[in-house]
């Protein structure tokens, strides 16, 4: 053989390429260059595209393997922080604002708010009515700093089921919007993590009956952005210093 | 040359079934409907629909991590394939498209690729060009031996059966000691106890055998 000498491949020598790859058996250098040719050629897309499609069947000989249920809540939330971040990106790109002035400080806290707009999307009307009546409640204290407020909504960010509001950015208020019925042996914990920590802390155990008052004082100020989520976990709470069950509602900080 | 456990694929000997005319079209009537299910649930995750990407797990998860554990041969690295395979099957899913194959098949590619990068990242192996190969091949072909039996139970599950089967119990082997084990030329050469030239030979002429018996 050696059409792999030639410059241009013959379509046989594209196909054998093609099928080496779906096969496995291409060392990493070669996967490498010839997933960079992918985009670009849509021959040897085609051709990959074949054999995946003679082959896949094949894989049903290999016995399926039981996930634990943590690896489906661990994939829900990175793609939940994915929708968030990208969200936010999309948004600001396409997003029809109510466009205030441009001078730095002339935005007023409620327009900043009203212009999250992957905040709202998709969050009932209902809860949003609920969420800004109390944030208007909230006396304006403007010599204690930035002041933040997070609305924390199911994944699917169709029902916004908390609220945080922080007059500070060490003292945080957790405020359930609705009743949440936390199933038998279950508990809700709450987390944060700020986009340049390398892992999520957990705020504690939350009692979904009222209000709670939390005093950050272990942590670095509250900041733009910053991620809050309760998770559902076992009676007593994660095992590891991270979440292990699903996500319920999640949320980032929006600066008043 | 990597640890693998257990080795299953060699537990499982041909059984050659006779109703094997009914299996094929059995898998063929069950595996239809959901791959229509998966591409619609893909189209719904390229619509942000978080609930469509959940019930794609919960219709492969298993299948994937079998799949993906079976050639990683470690549960936590398969594992974690699986998250970001479920993650690149979210960000990609506006990539899917059904003219050019199944949701099923498309995710699957997904997660056998990642674990098949991993395992070649790992362990890069020493390439013999072909020319060497066709001669080692011409020296050995002689010496192999035509009683090897299938190490796989590969009848019935797709329409490449019928050409599969123009392919020696051996060559057989070969290919898919690669493609379900994830195995590269020179794991599968020190398996079967053959010279690397040979492995890689069988493996190019199979593709060729199959390519001219579907076309």
């Amino acid at each position: 053989m050696t059409d792999s000498s030639q410059p241009t491949p013959s379509p046989e020598a594209l196909d054998d390429l093609a099928g080496e790859y779906v096969l496995g058996t291409l060392d990493d250098e070669a996967r490498r260059s010839l997933e960079q040719r992918l985009p670009r050629e849509p021959v040897l897309r085609d051709a990959i595209a074949r054999w995946e499609s003679r082959l896949t069947p094949y894989t049903s000989m290999v016995d399926p393997v039981t996930p634990p249920p943590a690896l489906w809540a661990r994939i829900d939330r990175s793609v939940s922080e994915r929708t968030l971040r990208e969200g936010t990106d999309a948004d600001s790109r396409v997003a029809e604002r109510p466009q205030a002035s441009n001078d730095d400080n002339a935005t007023p806290w409620w327009s900043a708010l009203w212009q999250n707009l992957p905040l709202w999307r998709g969050v009932s009307l209902a809860s949003v009515v609920a969420a800004l009546g109390l944030a208007l409640a909230i006396p304006l204290q403007s010599d204690t700093g930035p002041r933040y407020l997070v609305v924390l909504s199911t994944p699917q960010h169709t029902q916004a089921g908390w609220m945080i509001q922080a007059a500070s950015q060490r003292d945080i208020e957790l405020i359930p919007l609705e009743d949440f019925q936390v199933p038998a042996g279950k508990t809700l914990q709450f987390w944060t993590k700020a986009d340049d920590w390398s892992g999520p802390v957990s705020l504690g155990l939350v009692d979904a009956s009222g209000p709670r008052r939390l005093t950050l004082d272990e942590l670095p100020p509250l900041q733009e952005n910053q991620l809050f989520e309760l998770t559902l976990e076992n009676d007593g709470g994660s095992p590891l210093d991270r979440p292990t069950g699903p996500i319920q509602f999640i949320g980032r900080a929006v600066s008043l | 040359m990597r640890a693998r456990h257990g080795g299953p694929a060699f537990r499982r000997l041909s059984l050659v079934s006779p109703v094997r005319g009914l299996e094929a079209r059995d898998a063929r009537v069950t595996h239809n409907n959901p791959n229509e299910d998966h591409g619609q649930l893909l189209m719904a995750c390229a619509k942000g629909d978080q609930g469509a990407l959940q019930a794609l797990y919960r219709l492969e998860g298993a299948r994937l991590l079998g799949v993906v554990q079976r050639i990683v041969s470690d549960r936590a690295v398969a594992e974690d394939i699986i998250h970001d395979a479920f993650v690149n099957i979210w960000t990609k899913s506006h990539t899917f498209d059904a003219e050019r194959g199944s949701g099923k098949t498309w995710m699957f590619s997904v997660a056998r690729h990642l674990a098949l990068n991993h395992v070649r990242r790992q362990y890069r192996e020493v390439t013999v060009d072909d020319v060497t190969a066709e001669k080692l091949d011409a020296e050995r072909s002689l010496a192999a031996s035509a009683e090897i039996e299938d190490s796989f139970d590969w009848q019935g599950r797709g329409d490449l059966d019928r050409c599969l089967r123009a392919l020696g119990p051996e060559r057989r082997n070969c290919l898919f000691h690669a493609y379900v084990d994830g195995y590269s030329h020179s794991e599968i050469a020190e398996r079967l106890d053959r010279p690397l030239g040979t492995v890689k030979a069988w493996i190019k002429r199979s593709l060729h055998t199959l390519r001219e018996c579907l076309s």
